[in-house]
């Protein structure tokens, strides 16, 4: 056993290395002939080879196998999500600030909701057709060009008062900023059983904890409600947009907004509020997930 | 030792202040007990419990797991400060990895205190009692009071209390074999006779038995300070060396620990130079470190030897050290004793002589049936003789038990005498009832002889029988006639000479020869009312008749020969050491075929040839004798040759110090050594040898400590059985590791992918413990149940340098081509469950950044669907399980083909080990559990997963099997072939 515990020293263990690396008299280069390197590089590479080939087969059939138009599943997206604009995100979550005195502190949340609206030009639907009728549009064919569905169009100006035409601060200045609240697409998702889904903000009262944090929202007057402009009407998501037939089919298809305008807001304070999207099908109590069905933000606005 | 031996009696009353009548004082007594402290030796330096405690929790691959605790605390702390909010996943995931240590910390103590309790209970010795006295009484007093000094009394059966100087002896033997070796008792007295107090009569020693006979006598060293105790503390001085099992797993863990690190580090550097945060480098790194690190691994070992040590106490080999297991397995040597281990610590009648001619007795454990001529009346006359002529008898009250087993009063041969009259002419004791002992004298070394005279048992015959046996010269001697076919001839030169053959010939086999004669005393001349006296003789005690001869030896066990064959197949070469006469060892070692038939020393090719020993060439000799006077007086390199040249030796007369000396002679040839030993002196070489094995029955405690495992029944053949299970358990660990490297590839692939890829994450950090320490625990335990694959008893013992536990092979087969199919298999599921979910494999290429940034809540699959973060997560999430669930699937068919490495699954049998399928039902249990029952906890990262992705790896699985029939079928289809030379492990 004691030969086994010989403690070698450092040059010893570097010359052992060394004759591992090439060892001249067996001709052992690490441990093998040049020759068996070869064939067991060979080897290797041949199994590799073998191994990648299997693999692309079966991403090839995975990809024979799904449909190119909707997902097999959709077990993780069973409510949509709700986005706000302008995101900025803290460290909890979406929180707008801004000084309403300090243009630079609104100027980027402006610029913001301006190019996200881009994609609501006329010119940008201009692939979409109007549609008026308020039940779900459902289309069994292909009635688009090129093996596609047609798409609702939903251009800025339905914003009406917060659709950056009429007022291109989006009301920010004033401190009664807008704000555009967009729900995910879902693949044949059809919200509302047959009522249009409606967006309603709301100040964030969860417990009598925050008791106290309400009073100073709303300075001490419990009734005084959150006031709130909805556009379109009501705050509505018109059922004409939905559902929605997956990207290769409805190629051209965009979200349907809602914007919000916040009337008033209280300065100089913090303030949680929440936009809910209330629908049947919708839902926002999943207490994992904070952006199904509603939406949470801090606001706060500087004088 | 001092010159007590050569002092006086009073000399030795003034030295110690004691008084031979009266003994010491108590008070002089307790002071010298408080300056000398108790008589009993000190126990060897245990460590300390939390030593043994925090070794478990820093060796292995822990270091490893706590640097990946460690960073993930800091990672923690740092996120905590960025104020990140995921920043606790980091604190959790340190604290099962601290927690993981712990645990495989706590278990593996737990285990090694358990086998470690065993053997405490054996060094539990019943307080000794010494009969002392002091004050001028008699007082019984526990033996660890004694002081220098102190007066005591021994009796036969005694366990000597101390090294006492006798100034006072009847009869009195003692049995020196826990000191010297040697087997036969030796009488004591109070005479100096030797300047060496190791040799002198005058002394007993510690630990020593009385066999017979009583003493008195004065202590003259106590606990330590005894020769015992010298010896004892120079056994512990001989350093404890490594396990070769604990060599194997160290390289082991070097190597997978040698992975991990370079792997970790390489990965680190190309993700800082791809630009990731250090801090996400970190964490990549955490993970290869865990995916890399087989944490239940070192835990399943643990579990497999202790398996494996209580199947070995089943067959009687008590294992005290767990590593021991396997050394046993690497055996290359048992340098075995003789008396005991090899034979039956017995004697036995082993041949008879009578009618001119020899007679072979039955000899085996269980003497039912003697099968030699019993009908000539020479036979029924030296019946008689062996009967009568014993002074030994049974204990009472063994009358139910078998003749082999009772309990003897008297010494060896005579015991022997007794029990083979036993069992051939029955009821002895009622025998000698009917022939009333008249007159006797008693064997003593002068005269060498016993005689006794007897009534006979028919009551016609009123004349009286004098019986007489002893040394066969001697009492030929006083022989005039011989019984020949039960008629009286006269003792002529011719028979003489035939006497003498068939005492050369049984003396010549190792046998221990007595003689037997009788004389019908003539009635006239001593009549009923005869007086006899054996002070002046007055009966003839010439011209006997002489009837026969009986031999006896203490006889090989009858399994020994057996277990000796298989060893030889084995390659294992046996060595006796013993303290006996190299005749008799010879002949002991030829009948057990440690010497086998054709075999020849140098002595006898020098007798075949009749040249002198000078003149033989050393190397056509392949056995050899070696005499313990002649090993004195060698040179390492003589001892080296002899080790070296002959494969079958003997060493006789050998002192305990000696056996040392060979064990290191053994190991100097680079072979794995295992020493049986039961003495006191045995303890240093049990402590050099690998593996020291202590009788249990026979060994002393010192033997027994220093051991590594204790033999319960001293059976030689066991050790056999404990080799055999030792070289599987080496077989199936291999199987076991190879086993558990293979899915740490599966485990250590995601993160390279994802770092370089940038896809989402496949499988999560506690995803992969869940495997380790899950679902991968029992099958790697269920293959220390394995059977062996061939005759493993056939092959040679292991090299321990070449033939390595984790060998390249192994490592690179299992990581470089099972691992690689298993991971194709897992990444295919994964891919397959996200492009069912709506992300196709094109899609999810370099997605890594916006798939975890918090901020996005509408992001875009390749259906134009959008997900909220959480969703994503959870997607991620079903990713795990079903990354989970492949591995899972594969380990299966990986299990199974584990179950062989040479032979087909379908010859091992799929089912013979039942284990197997209870690991794999385990295996697939816990994944069901864990996935559906634990599927809604999120901290656990699992999730329902749909049922159907359970069955894409199942053709992986398939093809690991496959693939491994045909690794199989080559190697055994072209042995020594290339693919044989890289394939094999």
């Amino acid at each position: 056993m004691a030969t086994l515990n010989e403690k070698k020293t450092c040059s010893e263990r570097m010359e052992n290395f060394r004759r591992f690396v090439w060892n001249p008299e067996t001709k052992l280069f690490m441990g093998r002939t040049v020759i068996n390197w070869v064939w067991i590089s060979l080897y290797y590479l041949a199994f590799y080879v073998v191994m990648s080939g299997l693999f692309a087969l079966c991403i090839y059939s995975l990809m024979r196998t799904v449909n190119p138009y909707e997902p097999d599943y959709q077990d993780q997206l069973k409510s949509p999500g709700v986005t706000l604009r302008p995101d900025v995100y803290g460290d909890r979550g979406l929180q707008i600030y801004y000084n309403v005195s300090d243009n630079k502190t609104w100027e980027g949340l402006v610029t913001t909701l301006q190019t996200f609206l881009t994609a609501y030009t006329p010119a940008a639907q201009h692939l979409n057709i109007n549609c008026t009728s308020d039940t779900y549009f459902i289309q069994d064919t292909f009635d688009g060009p090129n093996k596609t569905k047609l798409s609702c169009k939903f251009t800025s100006d339905m914003l009406q008062n917060c659709s950056g035409i009429t007022d291109p601060t989006f009301g920010f200045p004033e401190g009664k900023p807008c704000f555009i609240i967009k729900m995910n697409r879902i693949i044949k998702f059809l919200p509302g059983n047959g009522t249009a889904p409606r967006v309603n903000c709301t100040y964030v009262v969860s417990a009598q904890a925050n008791r106290a944090a309400f009073l100073l929202y709303t300075q001490g007057d419990e009734s005084r409600p959150l006031e709130v402009d909805y556009y379109p009407m009501n705050g509505t998501f018109n059922l004409h947009y939905f559902p929605y037939y997956g990207k290769k089919a409805q190629p051209s298809y965009s979200n349907p907004l809602v914007a919000v305008k916040f009337l008033n807001i209280t300065r100089n304070v913090e303030l949680r509020i929440v936009c809910k999207i209330i629908g049947a099908g919708i839902t926002f109590d999943n207490v994992h997930d904070p952006y199904e069905g509603k939406v949470e933000f801090k606001l706060k606005i500087e004088d | 030792i001092q010159d007590d031996h050569k002092l006086s009696t009073s000399e030795l009353e003034e030295k110690y202040g004691t008084s031979i009548n009266k003994g010491l004082s108590s008070a002089r007594a307790a002071e010298i007990l408080a300056r000398d402290g108790p008589n009993s030796l000190t126990p060897p330096k245990a460590t300390p419990e939390i030593v043994k405690f925090l070794k478990q929790m820093v060796g292995g691959f822990s270091i490893l797991l706590w640097i990946g605790a460690v960073f993930s605390w800091i990672s923690f702390g740092i996120q905590l400060s960025q104020g990140a909010e995921s920043a606790f996943d980091n604190l959790y995931l340190g604290v099962v990895l601290a927690l993981v240590v712990i645990l495989t910390g706590i278990f593996a103590y737990y285990q090694e205190a358990k086998s470690t309790n065993i053997m405490a209970s054996f060094s539990k010795m019943i307080p000794q009692q010494a009969l002392v006295i002091r004050d001028a009484e008699k007082k019984e007093l526990p033996a660890d009071q004694l002081v220098v000094g102190d007066i005591v009394e021994i009796k036969g059966g005694d366990r000597i209390p101390a090294d006492i100087r006798l100034i006072f002896t009847q009869g009195c033997k003692v049995d020196n074999s826990s000191l010297t070796g040697e087997s036969e008792p030796q009488s004591r007295s109070c005479d100096f006779t030797h300047e060496n107090p190791l040799e002198t009569r005058n002394i007993a020693f510690y630990s020593t038995t009385c066999v017979e006979g009583t003493a008195t006598g004065i202590v003259i060293n106590t606990g330590d300070r005894t020769i015992i105790g010298r010896i004892a503390s120079l056994a512990s001085g001989v350093g404890n060396e490594k396990t070769p099992i604990a060599i194997e797993i160290e390289h082991f863990v070097y190597l997978v620990a040698g992975v991990a690190i370079s792997i970790g580090v390489l990965f680190f550097i190309i993700s800082v130079s791809m630009r990731y945060k250090i801090l996400d480098s970190i964490i990549f790194l955490i993970g290869i470190i865990v995916a890399n690190v087989p944490e239940g691994l070192l835990a399943t070992v643990t579990v497999s030897l202790s398996l494996t040590a209580k199947r070995m106490a089943k067959k009687n080999c008590l294992v005290k050290n767990l590593e021991a297991v396997e050394t046993l397995g690497s055996t290359s040597i048992i340098c075995s004793d003789k008396t005991g281990t090899l034979t039956q610590n017995r004697m036995t009648v082993a041949h008879l002589w009578f009618d001119n001619q020899i007679y072979s007795a039955d000899t085996s454990e269980d003497q039912t049936t003697q099968p030699f001529d019993q009908s000539s009346p020479s036979w029924t006359a030296l019946s008689k003789i062996v009967t009568l002529c014993n002074r030994a008898e049974f204990r009472p009250g063994q009358e139910n038990l078998p003749i082999m087993k009772r309990v003897v009063v008297g010494d060896a041969s005579e015991t022997a005498l007794l029990k083979f009259a036993e069992v051939i002419v029955g009821d002895v004791m009622n025998i000698r009832a009917q022939n009333k002992k008249v007159a006797e004298i008693p064997f003593n070394s002068t005269n060498k002889f016993q005689l006794s005279i007897h009534e006979t048992d028919d009551p016609n015959d009123k004349r009286f029988l004098l019986v007489m046996k002893g040394a066969p010269e001697r009492i030929l001697e006083r022989c005039s006639t011989i019984m020949i076919n039960g008629k009286e001839e006269p003792l002529d030169s011719e028979k003489a000479e035939a006497f003498q053959t068939a005492y050369m010939e049984l003396g010549g086999m190792g046998e221990r020869v007595l003689g037997f004669c009788h004389l019908y005393l003539p009635e006239n001349e001593f009549p009923d009312t005869y007086p006899f006296d054996t002070d002046s003789m007055n009966f003839p005690t010439s011209n006997l008749c002489f009837v026969g001869l009986l031999s006896m030896i203490d006889p090989p066990r009858s399994t020994v020969p057996d277990a000796v064959s298989k060893c030889r197949s084995a390659g294992i070469k046996v060595i006796m050491v013993t303290g006996d006469h190299p005749i008799t060892a010879k002949a002991i070692a030829k009948s057990v075929g440690i010497i086998s038939a054709t075999s020849e020393t140098v002595e006898d090719i020098a007798k075949r040839l009749n040249i002198p020993v000078e003149q033989v060439n050393r190397r056509e000799a392949t056995a050899a004798v070696v005499n313990g006077m002649e090993l004195k007086d060698m040179s390492l390199q003589q001892l080296d040759e002899i080790l070296c040249n002959h494969s079958e030796i003997v060493f006789a007369r050998t002192s305990p110090q000696q056996k040392l000396i060979i064990v290191e002679g053994c190991q100097r040839q680079g072979a794995v050594v295992a020493v049986t030993g039961d003495g006191v002196n045995d303890s240093p070489a049990l402590k050099k040898a690998d593996i020291g094995i202590a009788m249990g029955i026979a060994g002393s405690d010192a033997a027994k400590n220093a051991a590594d495992m204790v033999l319960l029944d001293d059976n030689f053949a066991s050790i056999v059985t404990g080799v055999e299970e030792g070289r599987l358990i080496f077989d199936n660990l291999k199987k076991t590791i190879a086993y558990t490297l293979t899915k740490n590839i599966a485990e250590l692939c995601p993160f390279l992918i994802y770092i370089i890829a940038s896809i989402p994450m496949p499988i999560g950090t506690i995803t992969i413990l869940f495997i380790d320490l899950g679902t991968d625990i029992i099958p790697s335990v269920a293959l220390a149940y394995e059977k062996a694959e061939s005759d493993i008893m056939n092959r040679r013992p292991r090299n321990k340098k070449k033939d390595r536990l984790v060998n390249e092979q192994l490592a690179v087969y299992s990581y470089l081509q099972i691992g690689i199919i298993q991971s194709v298999g897992a990444f295919v599921t994964y891919f397959t469950v996200y492009a069912e979910q709506g992300f196709l494999p094109s899609t999810l290429l370099g997605v890594r950044v916006n798939w975890e940034n918090n901020a996005i809540n509408d992001f875009e699959d390749s259906y134009g669907q959008q997900w909220t973060k959480y969703q994503r997560t959870y997607l991620q999430w079903t990713g795990y399980t079903a990354f989970f669930v492949s591995i899972t699937i594969q380990q299966v068919a990986d299990l199974i083909i584990r179950k062989t490495r040479r032979n087909s699954i379908f010859r091992q049998g799929l089912f013979r080990n039942k284990v197997i399928w209870v690991g794999i039902f385990s295996q697939i249990g816990i994944a069901l559990i864990l996935t559906y029952g634990l599927g809604h906890v999120t901290a656990l990262n699992f999730t329902p997963l749909r049922f159907q992705y359970w069955f894409v790896a199942v053709p992986f699985a398939i093809l690991i099997w496959v693939y491994d029939e045909v690794r199989k079928l080559f190697i055994r289809r072209y042995p020594g072939s290339w693919w044989d030379k890289n394939m094999y492990y």
